[in-house]
């Protein structure tokens, strides 16, 4: 009993949560909007598993909100100019990975320790995402075969639910099933002894950054495909959002490390939380407490990985 | 060194400074192969900063290495793996919170690949890993419970079997039965004769006197980073071994 509260206890509580809002709250239950809450969750997900997959190689990606608006700034540019929608989007997954690799460099080559290596690469990210667009946001009709990336759906299921199951499906696959994952599982979880075992303890440590930066790429081409506009801060309210994802996802089925069925339930959970108390009436800064006091939370109750990460400075 | 036998690994001008402290000053040392080297010396002799640069894991501030005739710098010690020689550190360097299949297999994972893709043979992972526990008599019901609930005993077999693992040729053993008790201790003493029986090199720090003389062909004394003693083990007994270590140098006689 006490191993089921401790493995699922978190789960639970959100589950629970979830169901008072089917019950109280308006037109929570409706088809409609949960398909919303559910298409909403597959932006936070792709996102959150990226921070997760470097809290994995134990390091802390701060940048990934300001290099998901950058990467969706730089799609939209070429969306904007006409160009091919394939381009646009290599480019935007571009930026992601190279900003990915950027920090991955930084931590494992000049040695500043993450926490204000990737503080850096935000602060640069947001300063060209800003200079790109010179403060607007591009808007515009843009063609269905880029939107459709979000939009569309492909034999009935949303596109967007189709990249949520893809990214969580490659997430798990790489941590559960590969060398790969298994190499950046030790390296986070006992770099010293992962480094004396032979492994290449800082390719890891790149890997992981340069995937957190890709996550971030995809979100923001997935992000931008959805509202048809690119603005230079569009990803800034899933910064929280995704780190108290990682965060929450932590106090559940694997307790204590970041863990790719935790990071995606805890992700519905809180877009589920934020969508429901707006739904009840809640002010919209509500939200920011609550996610504050779930961060909190999350890091007493079991998130021991990040105050490792967090202490390397 | 042994009559005639070319060492499979020589030490030359060895030494390692952490920032103001001299822990291993000017070594010379050769290793022939089937050798059971002891390094015997007080707590801080620098025997472990000396096998952490053996092993690649610390870089000698001064010195060069030959193995097998050649000159070698290992750059980590993953380079070390590579050419054959592994460690039991005296650490052990677990992570804690990974099963015991993971542990042994750090670094050296049972793989199918498909593709450019390394898949965990996770099953075969478990097996093994029994196999090896079993070798060196330590049973454990499931190789899916993280190490840091094992015993210390269980513990520096997880360690030892993942050096076991990389079927080195030379393997270093710093105080491998430090934790355990006597059957261990015992089926660890059997290991290194096995391993020496087949054909391997075994360099092995330990402070159990009656152990080194039981299995060493030769022994090494180190005493405040300087290497004191260096001789075959025979015609020794274990209280000339102490007294070589606590004055330093050689027992007059022997
Ligand atoms: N990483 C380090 N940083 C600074 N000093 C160190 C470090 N490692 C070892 N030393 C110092 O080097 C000296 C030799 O230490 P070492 O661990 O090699 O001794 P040892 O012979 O293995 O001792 P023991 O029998 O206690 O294991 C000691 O003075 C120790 O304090
Ligand atoms: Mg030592």
């Amino acid at each position: 009993m006490k191993r089921l509260i401790e493995l699922y206890g978190t789960a639970i509580a959100g589950l629970a949560m979830v169901l008072a809002f089917v019950v109280l709250a308006p037109n929570f239950a409706s088809p409609g909007n949960l398909l919303n809450v559910v298409k909403d969750t597959s932006f936070l997900a792709i996102l959150a598993l990226g921070f997760g997959l470097a809290l994995t190689i134990a390091e802390l990606d701060l940048s990934i909100a300001e290099v998901a608006s950058l990467s969706a700034v730089t799609t939209g540019a070429l969306i904007q100019n006409k160009f091919d929608p394939n381009l646009a989007v290599l480019a935007g997954l571009g930026v992601g990975l190279g900003l990915g690799l950027v920090n991955g460099v930084s931590v494992t080559v000049l040695r500043v320790p993450s926490l204000i290596a990737t503080l850096g690469t935000a602060a640069i990210a947001r300063g060209l995402a800003f200079m790109e667009t010179q403060g607007v946001a591009f808007v515009g009709r843009w063609p269905t075969s880029f939107t459709g990336l979000s939009r569309g759906a492909t034999l009935g299921v949303p596109n967007l639910v189709l990249w949520l199951v893809g990214a969580t499906a490659f997430a798990y696959g790489l941590v559960k099933w590969t060398r790969t994952g298994a190499r950046m599982v030790a390296t986070g979880e006992a770099e010293e002894a992962a480094r004396l075992a032979g492994i290449a303890t800082a390719r890891m440590k790149r890997i992981g950054l340069v995937l957190s930066g890709l996550c971030a790429g995809l979100t923001a081409v997935l992000l931008a495909a959805n509202v048809s506009s690119a603005a230079p801060n569009m990803a800034g309210d899933y910064f929280l959002y995704a780190i108290a994802a990682v965060l929450l996802g932590m106090t559940m089925f694997e307790p204590g490390r970041p863990n790719v069925p935790g990071t995606v339930f805890a992700a519905f959970v809180l877009k589920a939380l934020g969508n429901g108390l707006v739904l009840m009436g809640a002010a919209y800064y509500v939200q920011d407490i609550m996610l504050g006091l779930i961060i909190i939370g999350s890091v007493a109750f079991s998130a021991s990985v990040v105050k490792q990460a967090a202490f390397k400075v | 060194m042994s009559e005639a036998a070319t060492p499979i690994l020589s030490l030359r001008g060895i030494s390692k400074s952490y920032g103001g402290v001299q822990a291993v000053s000017d070594v010379d040392l050769d290793v022939c192969r089937g050798d059971v080297l002891a390094i015997c010396g007080d707590n801080g002799a620098g025997k472990s900063s000396l096998i952490k640069v053996i092993s690649g894991a610390q870089p000698p501030s001064a010195g060069t290495m030959t193995l097998r005739g050649e000159p070698v710098r290992f750059g980590s010690p993953h380079d070390a793996l590579q050419k054959g020689v592994a460690t039991i550190y005296q650490d052990l360097a677990l992570a804690p919170r990974l099963s015991v299949a993971e542990n042994v297999f750090m670094g050296a994972e049972l793989t199918r690949r498909v593709g450019f893709v390394h898949w965990l043979d996770k099953a075969r992972m478990r097996e093994e890993a029994k196999r090896y526990l079993g070798r060196l008599s330590v049973s454990l019901p499931d190789m899916r419970q993280p190490v840091e609930r094992l015993s210390g005993g269980q513990r520096q077999a997880v360690a030892i079997s993942r050096a076991l693992r990389w079927n080195a040729d030379i393997i270093i053993m710093d105080e491998p039965t430090a934790a355990l008790g006597v059957r261990e201790t015992a089926q660890v003493l059997d290991l290194v004769r096995s391993l020496k029986a087949d054909g391997r090199t075994v360099i092995l720090i330990s402070h159990n006197m009656r152990d080194v003389v039981a299995l060493a062909s030769r022994v090494a004394i180190l005493s405040r980073g300087r290497k004191v003693v260096d001789r075959p083990i025979e015609g020794l007994e274990p209280d000339d071994l102490t007294h070589m270590i606590m004055s330093g140098g050689e027992r007059a006689g022997l």
